[in-house]
């Protein structure tokens, strides 16, 4: 079974979730508390609208199932909500920007189905039949300013992408890079993408990159933690080849599986979705796996206003997911 | 401001007369706009800033600092390049600016004066926002090459001894004019455009004796107490206005001031947004108002006045008084007999008024002692406005037209707006809300956001204003609501003067900014307004639960928490949020570069980290030399003040140079 989770237009009523604080160490705090503060607002508004419960969420076995909904094998949390507008104002009147990450221990295999699934999940939620730019993020490459000629063959990072959970983590090797790249230049060519960019990408890695690439990346997308320290050779040689370097602030890794059980599971700040025991018939048995996170925003292009911004997380559940190692 | 055409410009008693029928031209003229504007829609952001000069001639050999009445020479020959780089077709600039189309330059109140803004109004395009800095740095370059060689563009709010007893003026002229009637000031000071003398002049005949400005003077251990200002003339006999000091217009421990020239001859940074539509204008307009103090402390860069340290921090008060052309019946001084009402503020004050038509408007927010004229209102009203935008004319429409030209007196013309600004463009509140010009269909509604104090570095003026334009996008992006109680925003307006304030003092400020979230099923079609609120909202709102009373809403906090957050995290602070939504937009790495040093300055002068401009002049007097611990800024400290500040414009702090405190807050 799959399982879609989303936060709906976190502009609008997302609250304090967006917000960066600056004591907070993690970036992915944005998509968890988005993703929770969804969660418990959906679950109250749906015991409020039922005469069910007096207030409080309700306490019934499976209760998750009146505020999400189910549909050819996906389980929707919270229930995709189709009253919602779409885009306010017409579509050229819009820069719509969709990161897509890979998560880490994901088969390259699955990868093309999953970009055109996580695509189609955010044209459904704008409305609209395509998107300006999609940015691709790879499992394990992180941006070092202070060193630009990353060696991508040793892999260092594992520390900072999961060790937590117990994975060894293998950065994305060079062929399955391009390999998804064809993917991504096939849906260019759909026209359902304006531009490609990548992230994190140094200039000894891209300039490899481009040499393998029929439709280069417009866009390199880049963490800056302490602004201004941008490796000059990777300035240059974007400028060079007119890729843009922008800035973002996303966690590399966005959505460990501990999060996510947390996220779903029971307890005081889980929503209940699965069971709480292997034994126990109060939610959905078997192993949580996030295969991938797409972020998307909608900006008003002459006005800068963010019209909506949100997430999308894909994971697989049950019994037939890959063991974990 | 902009200049209207020369004509027949009728003194008080006449214009007097003639008074109401401008009001009711103008209130006509105003609704032919909004019928004509109000579905005006789509318009893009457009920005512009505005910086005003103080022009200062610098005589090296006997050690002073004079303000120059150049205005018009300058002005003059700033035109003539401005018509020659359009007949040149707009290539081939002298080099500095590479054909880019030079500045405008405006008069301005004070002959002392310029201002300047860009050429076009900035987009929103981030690369646009790092041109700023580069633009108001050119502006300041072109003015000073049409100046004198020992004259300078010198961005401080007021000049240290405007109105002392020395020849503080460039040519020199004797105070005691028949326009302003100051003892300080003559009136040559001000713009001989007859729009000037005559604006003063029927500010002062309206009020019936002249404006009276009183700022506390700094205590330092040698400044006498009480202090009775020494500049002050009791002896003087030529108009009959000279009888205010002995009747006590001067208060001890005060530093007293007698002209609008003291409070017009200001400079300031003013912020213009064009919004989309009248909607968006509205919102923009109520959501900036509660951070126009707040932006005042945070750039408060006026502690002195006619060669006295004084004990406030920032300009506006004293450009209040300045204007203030209330009677003694409108003040409560005397029984209301002639007057129609009592008016609580003077016609340069804080706003009064919210017009956004935002369920989150709550009725409690209101001035609930809103002076209105009620008629006008009706009219407005009957002509098709709704009642909030209705209350928020027919209250700038209280007051009198001050400067009336015969000439436009004879037939109404409501394709012209003359009428209406006259009464618009001198309601100086700290926010102004502009309807599209009729003559320009390519303008839409906009804001103008004026409570900021000019900044002695470009540096920090664009840091100011692209902060400013940020924080608007925060608003519209994440809906937020900043809505407080509009008197508490007036009683910030105060507490924003005070010494240091940005670091001493606490203002009322909306706890929570965030919209309540969006039940899903909810949403109106147009995706806007959404929100809810209660049955006390002006506006009508969807039933909802009922909302904390509005004191709840609020709390006391610091410029720092305001900015940066509070520490427990209740309150998530204006740079968070306006770096949340940089996070949210595709900025490159260069912008983002650039707009994390401005926002790095503004975060700083909130914590204390950098001193405001008031604090550094003050710390440069008191260890400057000739200093005597007795609040007198000298000639001798004005000098060397003035050229201190024309280094820093170009130094800006860096490596340890003039201003650092202010501007790097690091020596090296």
């Amino acid at each position: 079974m799959k399982l879609v989770l989303s936060t709906s237009n976190l502009m609008k009523g997302g609250g304090s979730s967006v917000i960066r604080r600056p004591t907070t160490e993690k970036s992915n705090v944005e998509l968890i508390n988005a993703l929770r503060s969804n969660f418990q607002a959906s679950q109250h508004e749906s015991s409020n609208g039922s005469s069910s419960s007096n207030g409080t969420s309700s306490t019934a076995t499976n209760g998750y199932k009146s505020w999400t909904s189910e549909h050819d094998g996906t389980l929707y949390i919270p229930a995709r909500d189709f009253s919602q507008p779409g885009l306010s104002e017409e579509r050229p009147q819009y820069d719509i920007t969709v990161k897509l990450f890979y998560l880490p221990g994901i088969p390259v295999s699955r990868r093309c189905a999953h970009t055109r699934e996580a695509i189609d999940l955010v044209l459904k939620e704008l409305d609209v039949d395509s998107i300006d730019l999609l940015i691709v993020s790879f499992p394990g490459i992180l941006f070092d300013a202070e060193d630009d000629s990353e060696d991508e063959d040793e892999a260092t990072e594992g520390e900072d992408t999961g060790a937590n959970e117990g994975q060894v983590q293998q950065p994305d090797d060079f062929d399955s890079m391009v390999q998804t790249w064809r993917t991504l230049e096939k849906l260019q060519s759909e026209g359902m993408i304006s531009q490609l960019g990548v992230a994190e990408f140094g200039s000894e890695r891209l300039a490899r990159f481009l040499a393998h690439t029929n439709v280069k990346p417009s866009v390199d997308q880049i963490n800056l933690k302490d602004c201004c320290v941008v490796p000059k050779s990777l300035i240059l040689y974007a400028k060079q080849e007119h890729i843009q370097l922008l800035t973002h602030n996303d966690c590399n890794d966005i959505l460990p599986v501990g999060t996510t059980r947390e996220l779903l599971g029971p307890g005081e700040s889980g929503a209940g979705i699965l069971a709480s025991a292997p034994d126990k018939n109060d939610g959905i048995q078997g192993d949580v796996e996030p295969q991938w996170v797409v972020k998307y925003t909608a900006v008003v292009k002459d006005r800068g206003v963010v019209e909506n911004k949100g997430y999308f997380a894909l994971a697989d559940i049950g019994n037939c997911v890959r063991t974990e190692s | 401001m902009g200049l209207l055409a020369l004509g027949t410009a009728l003194e008080w008693p006449e214009a007097k007369q003639r008074a109401h029928q401008v009001r009711e031209w103008g209130i006509e003229q105003l609704l032919a706009i909004w019928n004509r504007a109000k579905g005006k829609e789509r318009d893009a952001l457009l920005w512009g800033d505005e910086v005003e000069y103080l022009v200062v001639a610098v005589d090296e050999h006997a050690k002073k600092a004079r303000l120059s009445l150049a205005q018009a020479d300058i002005l003059k020959s700033l035109a003539r390049d401005e018509a020659l780089w359009k007949s040149d077709g707009g290539e081939n600039q002298d080099g500095t600016g590479a054909g880019a189309e030079p500045p405008h330059f405006h008069p301005e109140f004070g002959r002392f004066m310029l201002e300047a803004t860009p050429a076009k109004p900035w987009g929103i395009d981030f690369k646009d926002l790092l041109k700023v800095e580069g633009n108001m740095k050119r502006r300041r370059e072109v003015a000073k090459a049409h100046m004198a060689s020992n004259e300078y563009p010198i961005t401080m709010t007021t000049f240290p001894r405007l109105g002392t007893k020395d020849d503080y003026i460039q040519p020199y002229y004797p105070p005691s004019g028949p326009a302003l009637r100051s003892q300080f000031v003559p009136d040559e000071i001000a713009n001989p455009h007859i729009r000037f003398p005559t604006l003063a002049a029927n500010i002062r005949s309206r009020r019936g004796r002249k404006v009276e400005l009183n700022v506390p003077v700094f205590k330092d251990t040698n400044t006498p107490s009480p202090f009775k200002d020494p500049t002050v003339n009791y002896d003087l006999h030529i108009w009959p206005e000279d009888d205010d000091v002995r009747n006590g217009a001067a208060k001890d421990d005060h530093v007293y001031m007698d002209a609008m020239a003291f409070g017009m001859g200001s400079c300031c940074l003013q912020i213009t947004f064009q919004a989309k539509n009248i909607n968006e204008g509205r919102k923009l307009y109520d959501q900036l108002s509660p951070l126009g103090p707040i932006l005042m402390a945070l750039t408060a860069a006026t502690p002195i006045y006619k060669g006295f340290l004084v004990d406030t921090d920032s300009r506006w008060n004293q450009i209040s008084r300045a204007v203030d052309d209330r009677t003694p019946e409108e003040l409560g001084e005397l029984p209301l007999k002639n007057d129609r009402w009592r008016i609580p503020k003077s016609r340069y004050a804080s706003n009064s008024t919210y017009i956004s038509q935002d369920p989150r408007l709550r009725k409690e927010y209101l001035d609930p002692d809103l002076v209105v004229d009620e008629d006008i209102k009706k009219r407005l009203i009957e002509g098709g406005m709704d009642d909030l935008l209705a209350t928020h004319f027919a209250h700038l429409f209280i007051r009198d037209p001050l400067v009336i030209f015969s000439e436009d007196l004879e037939e109404l013309d409501l394709n012209k707006a003359d009428h209406f600004e006259n009464l618009q463009s001198t309601n100086w509140q700290h926010m102004r809300f502009k309807p599209p010009p009729p003559e320009k269909n390519d303008i839409g509604w906009r804001v103008e956001f004026r409570s900021m104090e000019v900044q002695m570095t470009d540096f920090e003026n664009a840091a100011f204003s692209i902060f400013i334009v940020l924080v608007t996008r925060a608003i519209l992006s994440f809906d937020l609501n900043f809505y407080i109680p509009i008197q508490r925003t007036t009683e910030n307006m105060e507490t924003a003067h005070a010494r240091d304030g940005v670091l001493d003092s606490k203002f009322y400020f909306r706890k929570d900014p965030f919209p309540r979230r969006v039940r899903r099923q909810q949403h109106s079609s147009n995706g806007s307004n959404m929100s809810s609120a209660t049955s006390s909202a002006v506006n009508t709102p969807p039933p909802s639960p009922p909302l904390a009373p509005v004191e709840m809403e609020y709390d006391l906090m610091t410029i720092s928490e305001i900015i940066n957050g509070s520490t427990d995290g209740s309150f998530p602070g204006l740079i968070p949020l306006v770096e949340s939504y940089l996070d949210s937009v595709n900025v490159d790495v260069e912008t983002r570069c650039s707009l994390a040093s401005y926002l790095d300055l503004i975060r700083k002068r909130a914590d204390g980290t950098l001193w405001t401009g008031a604090r550094w002049i003050r710390e440069y007097v008191a260890k400057h030399p000739a200093y005597k611990q007795d609040s007198v800024v000298s000639e001798e400290i004005c000098y060397d003040l003035v050229k201190a500040v024309d280094e820093m414009a170009v130094k800006e702090g860096k490596n340890g140079s003039v201003g650092w405190e202010m501007l790097r807050g690091k020596k090296k």
